[in-house]
């Protein structure tokens, strides 16, 4: 009894916050607090006509797709080698590919500045960012894969191969059907960390800031904070159908395998 | 007999470890071949180096005339039913079986749909085309997998532990099965196993293989009555080893087997070499006897006490004491009408006979 009680605290601490995104959202005042004092959609459509917002937020979705496709291409590489293949030093390998997961951000955001300008001397810019978000990305992309991977028969390549077809073509109709699931299921756990990423972005962006880093601007202006809030709403919404779409591929492509769900990502 | 596949001097390195050490071998067109031996000898990797999954790292693999070397997979005239079966669980069992047909453009839909419902028919799964593949059951997952892999009339067959996930009853089924199969069909199998009765019973030929070598390569009659040699013997079947001493060699080998005493055998007895002095005299449990009371016989006796008993319903194995030999005797009878079982401690007669003997160095 006192642990479901504490289990139903621990959830309204972890998402209260949260709620108060659209409450506010939808408030017809510019100042953050109860009571509420009617409801608007005035924020927005204050969203709506922002130019340098939609140029961040086209910024951002550029961003994020690009990083979603390149990470889950590294992610593929080096789950299928993982599940498939036996190499030197193997384990050593596959945990510091994995590394980056615990590397904290602003380690990972300086040190790229410094490479980039001080050492490349090249100019910041969405490239930038994507390289820096696809190093943070993969090892998820990999984690998320590797179960998709090592759910799969190796033999099954090979019979695909003795059947007639070659090592791509076995690969292509056979590997990749099987693990599209969890491809897919990366890409949008990558898209989903690329998209809300601030501290790389911030320290890493051109002229032209990402979403998260123009929030971070907005904030300076107490006025503008309900718009904040609203584009939090946006954002909160889209995360959970994105994250939900994912573990529904990932659930499908287990079933589609015939394996017992072992738990996944999420 | 025509030699269809040809293997000389074939080896094959996993970095240091030697996994295949020169192995000569010709398998014949119309062949049940089995590859037989404990796990980590090599068999399966022999099987895999006729499919072209693995590469060799020396020696020469020749498949109807024609040198393998450099010829991937899925240019060999092999196909090959993985252990685990390999079944695509996203397709159907009938697109699973017409897989092998994609890159046959020479056939039409048609075609190729009469080819799937015979290939499915000839492994009794005639109507099961339109099924999800990942719901079958393990003997189900079996045939597709046969099916799948022989509608190519592949000139050779490999099969890689088929039978070692199916229980009992199914696996001694599908033995049968997989024999009348192949005498039907006409194409060459080759069997990867560890278990010993299925490779009796199924082969015509059988290369038992230890660390990468073969040990004896024979029909399974010569193999089970004249292994030759000690580890042949140990591997397949039970049998007992008795201490022996070579006297004289020559058409006849006169030896001294311990607890037995001196006798006379043929030549034949001896598949392997043998030197004047000590040697093993081996002797299968089920050609002793025990002699029960009422039971007479004009065959060589030898005292005995039961020292345990093993009861098996249709057999009961009994290991006798014998003075002279170390080891008991282990013996297997069958239970016939009016043969009770013998307890433990029970004074007895051993019948033997000098012919069942094998000896080896």
């Amino acid at each position: 009894m006192s642990l479901r009680i504490y289990a139903i605290a621990y959830l309204i601490f972890l998402y209260a916050p949260i709620v108060l995104l659209p409450i506010f959202a939808f408030n017809d005042a510019t100042i953050i607090a109860f009571p509420l004092s009617g409801f608007t959609t005035e924020w927005f459509d204050a969203l709506m006509t922002n130019t340098s917002l939609h140029t961040a937020v086209k910024n951002s979705l550029f961003i994020a797709v690009m990083t979603a496709i390149l990470s889950t291409l590294l992610g593929i590489c080096a789950a299928r080698a993982g599940a498939m293949y036996r190499f030197p030093v193997k384990a050593g390998i596959m945990g510091f590919i994995m590394l980056p997961l615990v590397l904290p951000e602003i380690i990972v955001a300086v040190s790229l500045l410094v490479v980039v300008v001080q050492i490349f001397d090249l100019g910041l810019s969405n490239w930038t960012i994507i390289a820096a978000h696809v190093l943070i990305c993969t090892p998820f992309c990999i984690a998320i894969l590797n179960g998709a991977f090592q759910n799969l028969d190796p033999s099954m390549e090979e019979a695909a191969m003795d059947l007639g077809e070659s090592r791509f073509s076995a690969f292509r109709l056979v590997t990749l059907p099987l693990v599209m699931p969890g491809i897919i299921s990366s890409m949008l756990i990558a898209f989903t960390i690329s998209l809300d990423e601030f501290i790389i972005a911030f320290f890493l962006s051109g002229t032209s800031p990402t979403m998260p880093v123009y929030i971070w601007g907005l904030m300076r202006f107490p006025a503008s904070l309900p718009i904040v809030m609203a584009l939090g709403t946006i954002l909160v919404a889209l995360s959970i159908i994105l994250l939900t779409i994912a573990e529904l591929l990932r659930r499908r492509g287990m079933a589609r395998a015939g394996v017992k769900d072992k738990g996944g990502f999420l | 007999m025509t030699a269809l596949i040809t293997l000389k001097g074939v080896n094959k390195y996993y970095g240091d470890y030697h996994a295949l050490r020169d192995i000569d071998l010709t398998i014949n067109a119309g062949e049940f071949f089995s590859l037989l031996g404990p796990s980590g000898c090599g068999k399966t990797t022999l099987l895999r180096v006729i499919a072209g999954l693995e590469d060799v790292s020396g020696g020469v693999v020749m498949i109807g005339g024609k040198d393998m070397a450099g010829v991937s997979a899925n240019l060999r005239p092999t196909n090959m039913v993985f252990q685990s079966y390999a079944i695509f669980p996203h397709l159907s069992v009938a697109e699973n079986v017409a897989f092998g047909l994609r890159k046959r453009s020479d056939l039409s839909k048609d075609d190729k749909s009469k080819m799937v419902e015979e290939a499915l028919s000839m492994v009794g799964l005639s109507g099961y085309g339109k099924r999800a593949s990942h719901a079958l059951s393990g003997g189900q997952r079996q045939r597709v997998a046969l099916a799948r892999a022989l509608i190519l009339k592949p000139k050779v067959l490999l099969l890689d532990e088929p039978l070692s996930a199916l229980d009992k009853k199914m696996r001694e089924q599908m033995q049968v099965e997989l024999i009348r199969l192949q005498r039907h069909v006409g194409i060459t199998f080759i069997l990867v196993t560890h278990d010993q009765e299925e490779a009796l019973v199924m082969s015509d030929r059988i290369a038992v293989m230890f660390e990468g070598e073969i040990g004896q390569l024979a029909d399974p009659e010569t193999l089970y009555r004249r292994p030759n040699s000690r580890r042949v013997a140990e591997f397949i079947g039970k049998m007992n080893f008795l201490a022996a001493e070579v006297h004289d060699i020559g058409d006849q080998i006169n030896v001294e087997v311990a607890g037995l005493g001196r006798v006379s055998v043929n030549a034949e007895q001896a598949p392997m070499a043998l030197h004047k002095g000590a040697a093993v005299a081996g002797v299968r449990p089920e050609t002793l006897a025990i002699l029960f009371e009422g039971e007479t016989t004009d065959r060589k006796l030898v005292d005995g006490v039961v020292d345990e008993v093993v009861y098996y319903g249709d057999m009961t194995y009994y290991d006798v004491r014998v003075a002279g030999i170390d080891q008991p005797l282990n013996i297997a009878m069958k239970n016939l009408i009016g043969r009770p079982v013998l307890d433990v401690g029970t004074q007895t007669k051993v019948v033997w006979d000098e012919r069942s003997l094998v000896l080896l160095a």
